[in-house]
């Protein structure tokens, strides 16, 4: 019997892959879906351990996921071999590319922290003369936030800012603690905002594409899911020019075969769908795909400060407690000297820090973390990341993964706009501590490599010129018509946002005009 | 004490008769008990195999001033947390190893010099003149001076491999001590 002719071949079943899943089938269009990973039965596939029962107590098997700085002992399985899917880079221009393969991807895993993008992202080039504009405005991108949000169960407040559009929200009726009112306040001195998260509370353990994407598109009867087919490249039939399919290898066998379908959808995560598509040699007559890799930079604990105030539990209970969010600020209505765009923190009031930032040891560091439990106030800065077409992945073929398959060289590094928004970013965060009349421990103002915030985006960028970009405004290849790339690979710019709800919007949004065209025999 | 409780779950668990023993109806009373396990750190020594006689003794002497024992929770040496130190750099790449071995060779050079004395030998006093880089600011960049970098690499190492340690878990102190570290781990899937 052979195999049948899908209608679409979605390829990828994290956060874009999954609603592409969740939007086409729901229309009756029949999908088969490739992932590259195997399931994961989440729940039942941890475990609680000692550390000293780990091989490494913990402090994990050296050299193991070098690039992986989130990784640990307890986690080290959650994340991709290095040694069974390289990559390649200068040795001098780090790439810290963090990877997830198994049913649900990354959005098995991810901080849940769900931003819109602003027409300040969408049309950033009319803000401030840089790069590119979005084809798409917030307006064209809004009905479909709306209707992500509350699948994911985003909660939130609105709090009316232009730079962070309001969503549709599961209210966050949330005191703020005594302390973080105490930051508030020397931050609306300087005209900051601080707002409290927005989060997916997901449904149970899980706010993932495996809990809340693809059941309702299994329910549906039109979709096939094929976990542990690595894919190798994209099929083109030689009369159509159009894609027709792709050829993957089982990943425990490496039998190799191919599937078929009338349409394709990359969502196999930014990268990853770039390098399908280099290793196809398709959807490249611009010679822009692989370039304008960005992500967001990230220092984590970039300030720590303790609070006076709070030392021997001399606070009242919960006055040191709760999380914030300081979304961008700079260069909305004013212009910075030394950089363009902005940065956004997320902070956390309450912790215990760090030994590491006492310069103590041996008793008297005991005795000082007992009187600093709870004092701690420590926040992530993330800064906008702007896109170069310098910065890109290309096919390395002198090296190969386990399956044979070609891998990507990656050339990504920093300029001067990104350390210069650190250094005042740092100096802002600090001046707020220290307003707050908290003592500064440690401050540093120096980004992890890129791609450690997991967010990296572009690459495959859509684009109202088929010369400049890869895609047009419906996530859509310029050069194929039945071939979209609906991820984080399609992004023109990142602003300083997480970009999962972004992602999940755009693929819904290419997956309904995708529907349409299908219905309409224009695909 | 493993073996006791094995014993212990045996003897208490009901007599089974040899004729129903022969019969094939599953009995839940006659499935075997779950056995316990140990870890090496349990019921074994740890060989050493990386670190010379005089680095392993400096080492011993940084762990105990680092993480020094207390009635309520045990040291780094109770811990034996030298030995496994032992293990770790000795598995690790090798600047991490340059790192560890420098630093506690600057370590020796800088109390003779110093002292005209061992490590070992030092007393309290001398051996915080020794750790004056743990007195500074701690510093995004490591510091360059080889006993700075190792002082803060050790601070961190040895006091997490201490607490982590199966001395300090509940499991060794009859939950009377303070807990050691623990998690949830994600087993790796085939």
């Amino acid at each position: 019997m052979a195999a049948p002719n899908y209608d679409v071949l979605i390829i990828g079943s994290g956060a874009s892959g999954g609603m592409a899943a969740y939007t086409l089938t729901k229309k009756g269009i029949k999908c088969l879906m490739l992932d590259a990973g195997p399931p994961v039965d989440f729940q039942n596939n941890q475990v609680p351990k000692p550390a000293w029962q780990l091989p490494y107590h913990g402090l994990g098997k050296p050299g193991s996921l070098a690039h992986v700085f989130q990784a640990n002992e307890y986690n080290a399985h959650q994340w991709v071999d290095e040694q069974q899917v390289p990559y390649t880079h200068d040795p001098g221009e780090p790439f810290n590319w963090v990877r997830v393969r198994y049913v649900g991807g990354k959005s098995l895993f991810w901080s849940r922290m769900a931003f819109r993008l602003s027409d300040y992202e969408f049309k950033n080039k009319d803000h401030d003369g840089f790069g590119d504009n979005w084809p798409i405005s917030l307006a064209d991108l809004a009905p479909y936030y709306d209707q992500v949000e509350p699948i994911f169960r985003v909660r939130g407040r609105k709090d009316g800012l232009k730079q962070l559009p309001d969503g549709n929200f599961v209210d966050d009726p949330s005191p703020w603690s005594p302390s973080v009112q105490k930051f508030m306040a020397e931050a609306s001195k300087r005209n900051i905002p601080v707002i409290k998260l927005r989060s997916a509370l997901g449904r149970g353990q899980l706010a993932s594409s495996v809990n809340l994407l693809l059941p309702d598109a299994l329910a549906t009867g039109n979709l096939t899911i094929v976990p542990n087919a690595v894919v190798r490249d994209i099929t083109v039939d030689k009369n159509t020019g159009r894609v027709n399919g792709a050829n993957f290898l089982d990943r425990q066998s490496r039998r190799e075969m191919h599937a078929k379908a009338k349409v394709v959808v990359v969502g196999a995560s930014c990268l990853e769908s770039t390098r399908i598509l280099l290793n196809s040699g398709i959807a490249n007559s611009s010679g822009v795909l692989g370039h304008y890799l960005h992500d967001q930079f990230y220092i984590t604990q970039s300030v720590q400060a303790v609070m006076p105030e709070v030392r021997n539990k001399t606070a009242p209970p919960n006055y040191a407690a709760g999380y914030g969010y300081i979304p961008r600020f700079r260069n909305l209505q004013t212009k910075e000297k030394d950089f363009l765009r902005g940065y956004a923190f997320d902070f956390q009031a309450g912790g215990t820090p760090d030994a590491k930032f006492f310069p103590l040891y041996g008793k008297a560091l005991d005795e000082a973390l007992d009187a600093h439990r709870g004092t701690g106030f420590t926040g992530t800065c993330m800064g906008e990341v702007l896109p170069r077409f310098e910065n890109h992945v290309r096919i390395n073929k002198d090296v190969t993964d386990a399956w044979g398959i070609p891998v990507l060289h990656v050339q990504a590094r920093y300029g001067s706009n990104e350390f210069n928004m650190a250094k005042d970013a740092i100096n802002t965060m600090s001046e707020l501590c220290r307003a707050c009349g908290w003592e500064v421990l440690a401050r540093h103002d120096q980004p992890f490599p890129p791609g450690y915030s997991i967010h990296e985006v572009g690459t495959c960028r859509m684009g109202d010129n088929p010369k400049t970009s890869v895609l047009n405004k419906w996530n859509q290849s310029w050069d194929i018509k039945n071939l979209f790339v609906v991820d984080g690979s399609s992004f023109v710019n990142a602003g300083s946002q997480n970009p999962t709800m972004t992602i999940l919007s755009l693929s819904m949004r290419a997956s309904e005009y995708l529907a349409d065209q299908m219905r309409k025999g224009e695909i | 004490m493993k073996r006791r409780r094995f014993l212990q779950a045996l003897a208490a668990a009901p007599a089974t008769p040899a004729l129903l023993a022969q019969q094939a109806v599953p009995d839940a009373a006659a499935e075997p008990a779950p056995l316990d396990f140990s870890g090496p750190d349990e019921g074994a020594d740890p060989v050493l195999r990386f670190f010379s006689t005089r680095q392993f003794a400096t080492l011993r002497r940084l762990c105990d001033l680092l993480v020094p024992g207390a009635q309520s929770s045990p040291g780094a040496l109770e811990a034996r947390v030298p030995e496994f130190m032992d293990f770790l750099i000795g598995d690790s790449a090798v600047d991490r190893q340059q790192l560890w071995l420098s630093g506690l060779d600057a370590l020796e050079s800088q109390s003779q010099t110093i002292f005209k004395k061992a490590f070992t030998d030092t007393d309290a006093a001398q051996a915080d003149t020794l750790f004056a880089p743990l007195h500074q600011p701690w510093t995004y960049e490591p510091p360059a001076d080889p006993i700075a970098r190792l002082l803060a690499a050790a601070k961190q190492d040895v006091r997490t491999a201490t607490a982590n340690s199966f001395e300090r878990s509940p499991a060794a102190s009859g939950g009377t001590r303070r807990r050691g570290g623990g998690g949830l781990y994600w087993l790796p899937v085939e």
